[in-house]
């Protein structure tokens, strides 16, 4: 039984801030779709406070801000994966959000809830990463709103933890609009074509002119405590020509530098592999098409 | 009223399942939806600790809360006997445990949330003992034993180590059950052949999976009689077997059965939380309700039963099959129930689904202290086949046939009597083999298939067979294989079908009704089917084996042929016209041969019922088929009629990934006739997505003993994408015992499905695997260490 003492439902960003300042010990809950079940499961312990951040407008909405995109964090996946700047400039999250749970989930879950949740296999950050997203966070430690930002690698610490100040809200994802040339994949790797948790996952994302990739971004999910760049891989694709052998070359990059662990869904030497083979697939499949 | 009726038949008609509306609309009350007055709701508090001695249970702060009304615990019923097919089995546990499942004490409270708190105020000391999670290390000398000794050591079960059963007895080592079964002289029968192949095929834990968790709600009367709304598929031998364990008179005990979302095999035993929901309501004075969660369905319903099977099997150069010797060692897990008696079924498809003349089988089920399995559908036939199928196309390619050849060569025919002393009196194990290979363009795609292997590419192609043979006609495992019907007709021509017979989601009421309907010339809206309370149906031995089509059917036909008797004699007399030349159709009686309306069925009962000597149209039957007891060497023609099939599967082997994709399945059933077109192909497909499942994504991982994804994320299903294209044909044999000449089909389309997959990744990789299932790491493991042989 979980004793809940408290709900709240504020209706702005700045009434909601302010709670979580007062309040101290908050449980946020955006879509639930991460949260009932662990809780649920035992895994996560409400707070005294149950805090709906569904009612704050501020955090809905996709927008463009000069040269970039920004994605509030209550946007379900259902809603990124249709919206059309989403489809025109960013193609690879609707990829992704096709990919995602199940109708069902992508109408609750949100983007917002997929990053701070910080699972390594969270199929947003992937895609989120190799787009070179900053995550933006808010709270009122004093009388002023106080916003920072940061790239989204560094937000992550492990899984499940993330740098928000118990007192902060997560309030948009900003993606820079990705420039002449661009191309990016991204490979969820499950054992069935639905409903899956990500096994491993791959994102790929670079400028390529002339043949050669540059701007490289590499980042892997699933293969460790939180989904993690692939620095390697990006070393022995940058500046390259994207042939044969700088493709095997990646592919094996990509091997030696993750390190995967066992559970049920994989192994750690299958994870190794899969990231091999779908490395080499997925530059490929780029080299192929452009 | 129409002038003329000419004759129409239901027979092969595609009938919507009776419950479907219900179903669909989600308006079904299953056991979960239903509640007693006054009830209280049940919670076990199960073992933390694999294998151990229970050192002490202390309950006090779980009694001392408030809305809590009964806390037991082996102590609290010293009368509690031992359940299972070896009665080694207490509900409440005694002295030990022997897997993380085992119930150490149940509470009864007013809501599920108060018995769990109170589950947590149970304070439980254990003394670790060596667990044993393979059962090869259970048959090592100085393994420790999981059934030492009498499980009620104490003082106070003294008196009860005379009694029968490992419970009370122990066991001086760990083997649970042993079949011993021979034909013939295996060693000549090898000194015959050209070919022997000898593997080990290793098959995995799956559990059943049913939509509908278990559950029970349990009610004594103020005279002591027990009322339980039970999810089991043997109301009547429960009864029985329920009395035993109670200890009450048998004649005390009614079952109902609330619609049961799922069976499949998984109900056909009493497990713990059953009796243990009974001591809660007798301790409480109270009805209690106990409804597992999903992740304690995962942990503590049964399994199908692991098996490693060991097969040896030989031909002769023109292909004719010699020989075959069978070991396997069943891992029991803690308990016996129903899995380690797969054997049965085992040896039937060992020794008769081709002609064998040789044949030994040895199966030893061993101890450990896993989880234990039950029966499911298809009853270790599933194991057995996916070893004998393999063996049949390693010696098909071995002597240079093709694998439908070398089958049809060795196939079954009417008229067989097998050395097992099974009676194939219809048989379409041949027009099954062909149909099947035929619509699915089998021997041109298993050559172009192989002809691709060795080229680069990732995507491989295969295409693979399996033929199967299972009981469709009952089977006589207990001393009799029969059911009972009651049929009544009202005064507006609607007919109540009192049949002994189970519901479990299989669509029997819907066939049933459909069977009597043929009979009485009546639309399918004229029936009701009461099939679910041990007070007022007939007897049946229960929902197993295929059986339910073919035994209740009959039983059915038997009645509605009573009841038409009666209504034709009656009509032919108030018209004047000879019985024998009237019919019953479109709810009117007619005269046969013109189709003339005599009169509506309605008018008829309404004066007979209001006659003075007033004739109730009213019938029963039982119907108890021809087969027999196999006999102490497990010789016996068990079913009164087999079923048959082939399947071919067509699979996408991702060489990059180990991912196999399922594209096609070609079925030829042979099910004697079809019956209801639609519920057929509805348990074939379903069958088929089981069958799948078991093949390629499914696996219940124990790991030490611990079940490690207790859960429908990591216990993986087979989701809407991944069901294959279907084309299943039915072969119809018109069986001479079946009903309208039909066979049991239900368990037939899940057991070829692994087999046939397997031959089919075989086709497109040339690697053959012997493990199940074929999970993405399996297969690509299997082929990278074949590539790594070939470099
Ligand atoms: C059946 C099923 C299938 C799934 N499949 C997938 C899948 O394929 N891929 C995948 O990546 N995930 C999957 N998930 C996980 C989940 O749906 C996603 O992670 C989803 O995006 C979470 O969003 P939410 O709004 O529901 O989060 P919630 O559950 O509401 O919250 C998740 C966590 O984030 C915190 N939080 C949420 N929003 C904020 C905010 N704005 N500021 C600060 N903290 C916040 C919450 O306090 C909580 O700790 C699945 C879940 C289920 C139940």
């Amino acid at each position: 039984m979980t004793a809940l003492d408290n709900y709240v439902a504020p209706t702005s960003l700045e009434q909601a801030v302010v709670q979580l300042q007062e309040l101290g010990e908050v449980t946020i809950l955006a879509g639930g779709t991460d949260l009932m079940p662990q809780s649920h499961a035992g895994r996560v312990k409400f707070k005294r406070t149950l805090m709906n951040i569904r009612r704050i407008p501020e955090l809905r909405g996709i927008s463009r801000e000069g040269d970039e995109i920004r994605i509030g964090a209550l946007t379900t996946i259902t809603e990124m994966m249709a919206h059309p700047l989403v489809r025109e400039h960013l193609p690879l999250l609707a990829q992704a959000a096709d990919h995602f749970a199940s109708d069902q989930i992508r109408n609750a879950g949100t983007v917002g809830g997929n990053i701070c949740n910080a699972s390594p296999a969270g199929d947003t950050l992937v895609p989120l990463m190799v787009l070179g997203a900053h995550v933006e966070l808010a709270s009122k430690p004093d009388d002023t709103l106080f916003r920072r930002s940061m790239p989204l690698p560094e937000f992550f610490v492990g899984p499940g933890k993330t740098r928000l100040a118990p007192a902060e809200l997560l309030t948009a994802v900003r993606i820079p609009i990705p420039p002449k040339g661009f191309v990016a994949r991204f490979h969820k790797f499950g054992t069935r074509p639905a409903l899956d948790i990500s096994a491993i996952s791959i994102g790929v994302a670079g400028v390529l002119k002339d043949g050669k990739l540059s701007q490289v971004r590499v980042a892997f999910g699933a293969v460790a405590p939180t989904p993690v760049c692939g620095c390697a891989t990006e070393e022995a694709l940058e500046g390259k020509k994207l042939d044969a052998a700088t493709i095997a070359a990646a592919a094996k990059a990509a091997q030696d530098e993750v390190h995967p662990i066992s559970d049920v869904r994989a192994s750690a030497w299958y994870r190794k592999e899969m990231i091999h083979n779908m490395t080499r697939r997925i530059l490929e499949d780029v080299s192929a098409n452009h | 009223m129409p002038e003329t009726i000419q004759k129409d038949s239901l027979i092969g008609k595609r009938i919507t399942k009776l419950d479907a509306p219900e179903k669909a609309g989600g308006k079904t009350r299953y056991i979960q939806d239903l509640d007693v007055q006054g009830q209280l709701y049940g919670k076990i508090l199960r073992s933390t600790r694999v294998h151990a001695k229970i050192k002490s249970i202390d309950t006090s702060a779980a009694k001392a809360l408030s809305g809590v009304h009964a806390v037991i615990t082996a102590a609290d019923v010293p009368w509690q006997r031992p359940i299972g097919v070896a009665k080694d089995h207490f509900p409440l546990k005694t002295d030990r445990v022997r897997s993380l499942r085992d119930e150490i004490a149940a509470v009864a409270a007013e809501s599920e949330a108060i018995a769990e708190a109170a589950l947590k105020l149970i304070k439980v000391e254990y003394e670790d003992l060596p667990v044993l999670s393979d059962p090869n290390d259970s048959l090592k000398p100085g393994a420790p034993l999981i059934h030492p000794e009498p499980h009620g050591a104490s003082a106070k079960h003294d008196h009860l180590k005379q009694a029968q059963g490992i419970a009370y007895a122990g066991k001086p080592d760990n083997i649970a059950m042993t079949f011993d079964y021979q034909q013939g002289d295996v060693a000549a029968g090898e000194r015959e052949s050209d070919v022997v192949f000898e593997d080990t095929f290793h098959l995995h834990y799956v559990t059943h999976c049913c939509m509908g968790v278990s559950g029970i709600i349990a009610e004594f009367d103020s005279s002591g009689n027990l009322l339980m709304y039970s999810n089991t598929q043997v109301p009547f031998l429960h009864k029985r077997e329920f009395a035993e364990i109670l200890n009450m008179d048998p004649a005390r005990i009614r079952i109902i059965q609330p619609p049961i979302g799922g069976g499949f095999g998984s109900k056909l035993d009493i497990y713990p939380f059953e009796p243990i929901t009974v001591f809660l309501a007798k301790a409480s004075g109270r009805p209690v309700k106990l409804v597992f969660t999903r992740e304690e369905e995962f942990l503590a319903s049964p399994t199908r039963q692991p098996v490693i099977l060991t097969l040896r099997s030989g031909c002769k150069k023109d292909g004719t099959l010699t020989f075959r010797t069978v070991n396997t060692l069943h891992d029991n897990g803690a308990y016996t129930s129903w899995g380690a008696t797969t054997p049965f079924v085992m040896m039937q498809t060992i020794s008769s689904l081709y002609r064998v003349p040789h044949c030994l089988y040895h199966t030893k089920a061993v101890y450990t202290n896993n989880p234990y399995a039950g029966s499911f559908r298809g009853y270790g036939n599933l194991q057995a086949t996916f070893a004998v199928e393999q063996h049949m196309d390693m010696m098909a390619e071995a002597v240079g046939m093709d694998p439908l050849a070398f089958r049809l060569k060795n196939a079954q025919d009417a008229g067989e009597v097998t050395p097992q002393g099974m009676h194939f009196k219809s048989c379409g194990l041949k027009e099954c083999l062909t149909t099947a290979a035929e619509a699915s363009g089998f021997l041109a795609k298993t050559k172009a298939n192989a002809a691709e292997r060795g080229k680069p590419g990732r995507f491989k192609r295969g295409i693979g067979i399996a033929s199967m043979l299972h009981v469709g006609g009952g089977a006589k495992i207990y001393p009799s294989d029969g059911c009972g019907t009651i049929l009544k007709m009202d005064d507006f021509g609607s007919v109540t079908l009192i049949t002994g017979a189970s519901e479990i989601g299989q669509g029997s009421e819907t066939v049933l009704a459909q069977l009597v309907c043929e009979e009485l010339g009546l639309p399918m809206s004229a029936v009701r089917v009461v099939n679910n309370d041990t007070e007022i149906t007939p007897w049946d031995v229960g929902v197993h084996a295929s059986r339910t089509t073919f035994i209740a059917g009959n039983s059915a036909i038997g009645a509605a042929r009573k009841a038409r008797g009666k209504i034709l004699a009656a009509a032919g007399k108030m018209a004047d016209l000879n019985p024998d030349e009237l019919d019953l159709r479109g709810s009117h009686i007619v005269e046969t041969k013109s189709g003339k309306v005599v009169m509506t069925l309605a008018k008829l009962l309404r004066q007979l019922h209001f006659s003075d000597k007033a004739e109730l149209v009213m019938t029963s039957f039982y119907y108890e088929p021809p087969s027999k007891h196999q006999d102490k060497h497990f010789k016996g023609d068990v079913s009164a009629a087999y079923a048959w099939a082939t399947q071919v599967v067509e699979v996408e082997v991702d060489t990059d990934t180990g991912i196999v994709r399922l594209l096609k399945v070609t079925g030829a059933h042979d099910v004697g006739r079809i019956l209801n077109r639609l519920g057929l192909e509805g348990q074939i497909e379903g069958g088929i997505v089981m069958g799948q499942g078991y093949a390629l994504t499914e696996e219940l991982m124990v790991e030490n003993g611990v079940v490690r994804n207790p859960g429908f994320r990591d216990y993986k299903l087979v989701t809407a994408p991944e069901i294959p294209e279907m084309d299943v044909r039915f072969i119809e044999t018109m069986d001479g015992e079946g009903p309208q000449g039909a066979k049991g089909v239900g368990e037939a389309p899940a057991i070829c499905i692994a087999a046939a997959t397997a031959n089919a990744i075989e086709n497109a990789t040339g690697v053959r695997i012997m493990a199940l299932p074929f999970t993405p790491e399996k297969v690509y493991r299997a082929l990278h260490a074949a590539r790594k042989e070939a470099a």
